[in-house]
């Protein structure tokens, strides 16, 4: 009988254990809970959005809304895909927006975290508060991918 | 991968029969080749008698033993005046062949655990066989859990030696969220052996190659050990603080560096 009663918390418990356990992605963004990596994501949730944080959105400034694109980027909608990827920087020859695939080496990561060497101030201007850890690591990700079309 | 693992678990939890089978001997008796519930951090394949009990404390001490002046090592007691990863546990015969137990590390990782015995060596089965369930969580068990199953495979030569290999598969070893990363999972082999060089006296190692989610440097232990009525007393050398099936699938500092540490076991029955 005990031996059964073993048998039967040993099958449960094997159950238990290929419910595969996983942390939460949206405990993980923080401020943007919905943010995931993938471009539509960032450009909702960071691009065009502010945060629960007080992070302002980058379209603030980097809009051709009314306005001429602050460092001539333009993260408008139909426009910020092909303004980010393989895309040179202005203000830094040489450098490019983002590399798919490299995100140490993209221009958008560094002015994010504020990596030494970067022209003029680290993003968002008005920052702080600037993009979490998490929220940059997830921009990270999508470019770690191949910076896709998604 | 999931599948075979699921086959196996399976498997082995329909087969206890074959165990029962055969003449039971003792659990209570002591083994000489197989003294203790454990390697050095990854489990052997001893069965604890029913309703008995046994209790385990393990340190990892952080400061290493290599890349520094051995004067300096040596007025540091060799890491000993140092900070570490303390690991208590506590382990019960449930049923027959079957036990459970809890692992705290100092670093609030709490793991839970059952093994159970599902073939015993004998005249014609040269292999003994336990099928092994934990999970895991950070901070007391509220944070990252990672649940593993795997099986130790154990062959004894007579009262001198004892070698294992432990196929463990571990869910959710990376701490970040499976859209982040490449790999979540990790699957190990831990390979080991205890030699009995004096009669109560022995020497332990043990590696665990991986794949999958595999930050740090592979685990890889070794150690000498005295065996003292219920006591086991090990000194151990390691290349991470890992006491955990998680721990050790993610592996030491990338560095490579060398810890001493030691275990302490003892058993009630």
């Amino acid at each position: 009988m005990r031996t059964r009663i073993a048998k039967v918390l040993l099958a449960g418990a094997a159950c238990a254990v290929f419910t595969a356990c996983d942390e939460k992605l949206s405990t993980f963004a923080g401020p943007t809970p919905s943010l995931e990596p993938t471009f539509a994501s960032i450009q909702r949730e960071i691009f065009e959005s502010s945060d629960s944080a007080g992070r302002t959105a980058c379209t603030n400034c980097h809009s051709s809304t009314g306005r001429n694109p602050s460092g001539g980027l333009n993260l408008n909608h139909d426009v910020a895909y092909d303004q980010l990827v393989n895309a040179a920087v202005r203000e830094k020859p040489g450098a490019v927006r983002v590399i798919p695939g490299d995100p140490d080496n993209s221009y958008l990561i560094q002015k994010l975290e504020g990596a030494a060497g970067i022209a003029g101030r680290r993003m968002p201007q008005n920052g702080p508060p600037y993009l979490t850890d998490n929220q940059v690591l997830i921009i990270r990700r999508w470019i770690a991918l191949g910076a896709p079309r998604n | 991968m999931t599948r075979l693992l699921s086959f196996c678990f399976c498997l082995a939890i329909a087969w206890p029969s074959a165990a029962n089978a055969q003449s039971d001997p003792d659990d209570a008796v002591l083994r000489l080749a197989e003294p203790d519930f454990t390697l050095i951090g990854l489990p052997t394949g001893l069965r604890l008698p029913q309703f008995g009990s046994a209790f385990r404390v393990t340190h990892r001490f952080t400061r290493r033993l290599n890349g520094d002046d051995f004067g300096d090592v040596a007025g540091d007691l060799f890491g000993i005046d140092s900070g570490a990863q303390i690991g208590l546990e506590y382990r019960y015969g449930l049923v027959r062949n079957g036990q459970i137990g809890i692992h705290r590390t100092s670093n609030k990782t709490i793991e839970f655990f059952g093994q159970y015995g599902v073939l015993r060596q004998g005249d014609h089965r040269p292999l003994d066989v336990s099928a092994l369930l934990a999970i895991e969580g950070t901070n007391n068990f509220r944070d990252s859990y990672s649940p593993s199953i795997g099986a130790i495979v154990s062959h004894t030569f007579g009262n001198v030696a004892a070698v294992y290999v432990e196929p463990i598969w571990i869910n959710n070893t990376n701490p970040l969220p499976r859209q982040l990363v490449d790999n979540n999972n990790t699957f190990m082999v831990g390979i080991g052996a205890r030699v009995r060089i004096r009669p109560t006296v022995y020497l332990v190692g043990e590696g665990a190659p991986r794949s999958g989610y595999k930050p740090g440097t592979t685990h890889a232990s070794f150690g000498i050990e005295k065996r003292a009525g219920g006591h086991m007393f090990q000194l151990n050398f390691s290349d991470g603080f890992g006491t955990t099936p998680a721990q050790i699938a993610r592996g030491g500092p990338i560095e490579k560096d060398w810890f001493l540490g030691f275990n302490i076991s003892r058993k009630f029955f």
